[in-house]
C-alpha cells in the first residue's frame, strides 16, 4: 500500500480489518522505502475505512513507520476516527504513547508546517493538561488561534456554537512534533519554509538545494524562512544563507525571515543577513496580506531569470516523451485524443491568452529544464474533474486540482524517462491563472512549443531550460 | 483512459452461458437436484471445480466429496445452484492477471471463502431463498470487470492513485457514468440471473442503498463480508483492499453482530 501525499502530509488509507495478520501484508519494506522518498513531513494511517483493529495490527504499523521517523524525523501517527475508536488506541498502548493522535486529517493538518491558511479559529479538548498546552502551544505558532477548554462540561457548552470555530479538536495526542528537516509549503507563488530549533551547520544538510534551485527556475521568485520556532543562529547557518541570498539575487529573487527572536542570536547575525538582501518581518502575515509588499517582493510579478540556458541535445532528444506524458495525462484524465498541430523552436508564443490557464514543474536529475503548459479552461476543469468527482466552477479549487493533474503529468514524465533508465526528480508544480503571470518567467526563454488540440481545444506545451 | 465505448465493446465479448450450465441451472430451479447432477457430471471442468470448492477447508467437509450427485446432495438446491453460478463466474475470470496478483486458485478461495461465510449469515438471520444464496456469485464480477477495464491502464492508475485516494470504481463512475456493479448487473442480466441477484451486489457496493429493506440489508452483510475477507493478508497481498470504497457507516449497524457470528471480538 502506497501513502497518499499532499501537502507535506502522507496518509495511508488501509480498508476493512486490521490486525497482526493483515497490517504486514498492508505495509511492505518497499512501501516504507517509498513513504522515506517523500521526505512528507508528517505520516498518518487514516482509520476511516477501518472497521476493527487490534493491537498487533496498530503496532506493526507504527514499528514500521518508526522506520521512517528515524530517516526523516517525520511526525507520524494516526488520524480520521471516533471516540471509541480513540479509547482503544490509548488502552492498548497506555505508557507508550510515542505517536500522535488526531481526530480528523483536517486537525492533523493544523499541525503541518504545509498548512495553507492560518488563523484558524480551534476549539480544543483534552483531558490531559500537559497535551492541551502542547496542542495550544504547536497552533499558536502555527499562526492558529486555539481556544481551550479546561472542562468536558465546557467543552461540550461550546462546540454546540460549532459555527464559532474552524475546527474542533479532541481525542488527540501530540507525539514527539521536532522535525528536523525545514519543510517547504507553497502559498500562493510564495514558497514557505519552517525553521525550527537551533540553526547551525546541519542546516546545510537539512535544506534541499536542489528543490530550492529548481524552484527558482520554476519561477518561483519570494522565499519566506519562518522562524518563529527558532531558538538560536549560528555563524555556519548565517554563512549558507548569506550564499543562499547571493544566489537568489542572480534571479531577482527575494528572501524573506519572519518571526525571528534574538534573545540566544546575537543580532549582529541579522545585520549581516540584511546586508546579504535578505529583509525581515515580524509575521507572516505582513507580507502575505499585503497585497503591494507581495508584488514589490516579486511573489506576483516575477521578473524574467538571468539563468537563460540554452536548449541541449540530451534535453530535446527526450522532448518526445514529455509530449507523451502530456498528452497520455489529458487522454487518461479525459478521453480526449491529442493533435500535434505544429512545433518550434524559439521562444514561448501565446496567440489568445483569454480563458487559458498555465502550470509549469520544474525537473532536474539526469536532465534537467522546465515544463509549461498552457491549458484552455475547459481542458484544466475536464481533468481535474476526475480527481473533484463533480463539475465545478470554484476558480481555487480548480487550481488546486491543476496542481495536482499537472503532478501527475510530472510523475507519468518521471516514469517514461525511466524506462530509458533517465532518472529525474520534479518540483511542486507552479499555476497561473493568468498567462501573463507566466509569460514573465517564460518570456525571452529558448524553449520547443509544441502547440496541440483536444477535440477542437487548443493546448501549447513548451519544454525549455 | 476507459471510455464507454470500451465497456460496450467488453459486454459484447462476454459469451452466453455453456448449455450443460444452462440446463443445469434450470433443473436446479424446478428442484431436480438428480438430473441437474447428472447433467453437470457431463461437464468435466464443472466437476473439477465443484468438486475442489467444495473440498476447501472453508466449507467443512470432514472427508472428501468426489461424486456431483454427492456434492449436490449435501449442498441441496440452493447450495448447488450458489456452485454452480460461482463456476460461470470463473468462466469470465482471465487466464493471467495483471491488475491485480491474482490467479486461478486465489480466486477460487475468494469465492469458496465469500459463499461459506455468506451462507453461514444467511443461516443466522433465517433467511431460506436460493435466489439470495445465489447473490455473493455475482460479487466477484466486480473484480473480473475491474482487471478486465484496467489491466491495460496500470501505469496511469497507479500515477492516479499516488495523487489521490481513488477507488478503481469511483474512476470508472467518473470516467463513464457506469460503475463496476453496474457492469456485473449487465452480465447478470446476459446470463439470465434471477434479478434479485443484480439489486443485491448493486446494494452491496455501498454507495446505492434500495428502498427494499431485505435486499439493503443483505447488502449491508456482503459489503461488510467482503471487506472481511480482502482483509485477509492473501487477498491484500493481491491488491484487492482498495479496489473499492469501503463504506464503515454502511455497515456500522450490523457490525457487532457480524463480528459474534464471526466469532471476533473487539
Amino acid at each position: 500500500m502506497r501513502a497518499i501525499l499532499k501537502d507535506g502530509i502522507a496518509v495511508f488509507y488501509p480498508q476493512g480489518f486490521l490486525d497482526g495478520n493483515s497490517a504486514k501484508s498492508l505495509l511492505s519494506i518497499e512501501d516504507i522505502k517509498a513513504t522515506e522518498n517523500l521526505e512528507a513531513e508528517m505520516i498518518l494511517v487514516s482509520l476511516k475505512r477501518v472497521i476493527f483493529f487490534n493491537k498487533n495490527g496498530l503496532e506493526i504499523f507504527v514499528k514500521m513507520l518508526s522506520k521512517v521517523r528515524k530517516a526523516n524525523q517525520a511526525i507520524v501517527g494516526f488520524c480520521d476516527y471516533d471516540t471509541k475508536k480513540f479509547n482503544s488506541i490509548i488502552k492498548f498502548f497506555e505508557k507508550e504513547l510515542l505517536f500522535s493522535l488526531f481526530n480528523s486529517y483536517e486537525a492533523a493538518s493544523l499541525f503541518a508546517s504545509s498548512f495553507k491558511d492560518e488563523n484558524k479559529t480551534v476549539l480544543i479538548y483534552c483531558e490531559d493538561k500537559s497535551q492541551r498546552s502542547i496542542m495550544a502551544i504547536e497552533l499558536h505558532n502555527k499562526g492558529h488561534n486555539p481556544i481551550i477548554t479546561q472542562t468536558k462540561e465546557e467543552f461540550e457548552e461550546k462546540r454546540k456554537n460549532d459555527k464559532a470555530y474552524d475546527i474542533i479538536i479532541e481525542n488527540t495526542h501530540i507525539g514527539s512534533m521536532d522535525g528536523g528537516n525545514i519543510s517547504a509549503r507553497v502559498t500562493g507563488n510564495a514558497i514557505i519554509y519552517t525553521l525550527s530549533t537551533y540553526l547551525d551547520a546541519d542546516v546545510t544538510n537539512n535544506f534541499n538545494i536542489s528543490y530550492h534551485n529548481n524552484s527558482l527556475k520554476v519561477g518561483f521568485r519570494l522565499f519566506i524562512f519562518e522562524s518563529y520556532n527558532v531558538v538560536s543562529m549560528n555563524i555556519h547557518a548565517v554563512n549558507f544563507f548569506s550564499r543562499l541570498a547571493n544566489s537568489a539575487a542572480e534571479y531577482n529573487a527575494t528572501i524573506c525571515f519572519v518571526g525571528m527572536q534574538y534573545e540566544k542570536t546575537n543580532i549582529k547575525f541579522k545585520e549581516t543577513l540584511e546586508d546579504s538582501g535578505i529583509i525581515f518581518f515580524d509575521k507572516l502575515d505582513d507580507i502575505l496580506e499585503d497585497k503591494e509588499l507581495l508584488a514589490e517582493l516579486g511573489a506576483s510579478s516575477v521578473g524574467n531569470a538571468k539563468d537563460k540556458r540554452s536548449l541541449n541535445k540530451a534535453l530535446v532528444s527526450q522532448l518526445p516523451k514529455f509530449i507523451d506524458a502530456t498528452a497520455e495525462t489529458i487522454k487518461m484524465m479525459t478521453n480526449a485524443e491529442a493533435k500535434k498541430e505544429s512545433a518550434s523552436i524559439y521562444t514561448i508564443k501565446i496567440q489568445n491568452t483569454k480563458d487559458k490557464i498555465a502550470s509549469s514543474i520544474g525537473f532536474y536529475g539526469d536532465i534537467d529544464g522546465m515544463v509549461v503548459l498552457i491549458f484552455p479552461k475547459n481542458i484544466a476543469k475536464k481533468a481535474c474533474e476526475l480527481l473533484i468527482g463533480e463539475e465545478t466552477n470554484d476558480e481555487e479549487l480548480i487550481m488546486d486540482s491543476l496542481a495536482e493533474f499537472v503532478n501527475i503529468i510530472g510523475g507519468k514524465m518521471k516514469s517514461l524517462l525511466a524506462d530509458n533508465d533517465i532518472n529525474i526528480k520534479i518540483t511542486l508544480p507552479r499555476t497561473y491563472s493568468e498567462v501573463s503571470e507566466l509569460l514573465k518567467v517564460a518570456d525571452n526563454r529558448k524553449g520547443v512549443q509544441v502547440d496541440l488540440t483536444f477535440d477542437d481545444d487548443h493546448f501549447s506545451f513548451f519544454l525549455t531550460r | 483512459m476507459i471510455t464507454k465505448k470500451n465497456i460496450d465493446i467488453y459486454i459484447d465479448k462476454i459469451p452466453p452461458a455453456p448449455q450443460s450450465l444452462k440446463e443445469t441451472l434450470d433443473l436446479l430451479t424446478h428442484g431436480e437436484l438428480m438430473k441437474a447432477a447428472k447433467v453437470a457430471q457431463s461437464d468435466p471442468a464443472l466437476r473439477t471445480y465443484l468438486k475442489n470448492l467444495v473440498n476447501k477447508p472453508v466449507y467443512g467437509f470432514k472427508n472428501e466429496v468426489s461424486e456431483i450427485s454427492q456434492i449436490f446432495g449435501i449442498l441441496g438446491v440452493a447450495g448447488s445452484q450458489q456452485a454452480t453460478y460461482n463456476y460461470l463466474l470463473t468462466l469470465l475470470s482471465p487466464d493471467k492477471w495483471t491488475l491485480f496478483k491474482l490467479n486461478s486458485t486465489i480466486f477460487y478461495e475468494l469465492q469458496a471463502r465469500l459463499s461459506a461465510r455468506y451462507n453461514i449469515i444467511l443461516k443466522h438471520l433465517n433467511i431460506i431463498d436460493k435466489d439470495v444464496q445465489s447473490a455473493i456469485t455475482l460479487l466477484p464480477a466486480a473484480i473480473i470487470v475491474a482487471e478486465a477495464l484496467f489491466n491495460e491502464k496500470i501505469e496511469d492508475v497507479k500515477l492516479l492513485k499516488n495523487t489521490k485516494a481513488l477507488d478503481y470504481n469511483t474512476i470508472l463512475k467518473r470516467l463513464c457514468k457506469v460503475d463496476l456493479f453496474d457492469i456485473s448487473q449487465q452480465i447478470a442480466k446476459k446470463w439470465e440471473m434471477p434479478n434479485k441477484i443484480s439489486q443485491i451486489i448493486q446494494v452491496s457496493s455501498g454507495i446505492k442503498p434500495s428502498t427494499d429493506k431485505e435486499i439493503n440489508k443483505l447488502g449491508k452483510w456482503i459489503h461488510l463480508l467482503l471487506f472481511h475477507e480482502l482483509s485477509q493478508p492473501i487477498f491484500i497481498e493481491a491488491g484487492l483492499n482498495d479496489f473499492i470504497d469501503f463504506q464503515v457507516e454502511f455497515v456500522d449497524d450490523i457490525y457487532e453482530e457480524f463480528l459474534n457470528i464471526m466469532g471476533m471480538e473487539y
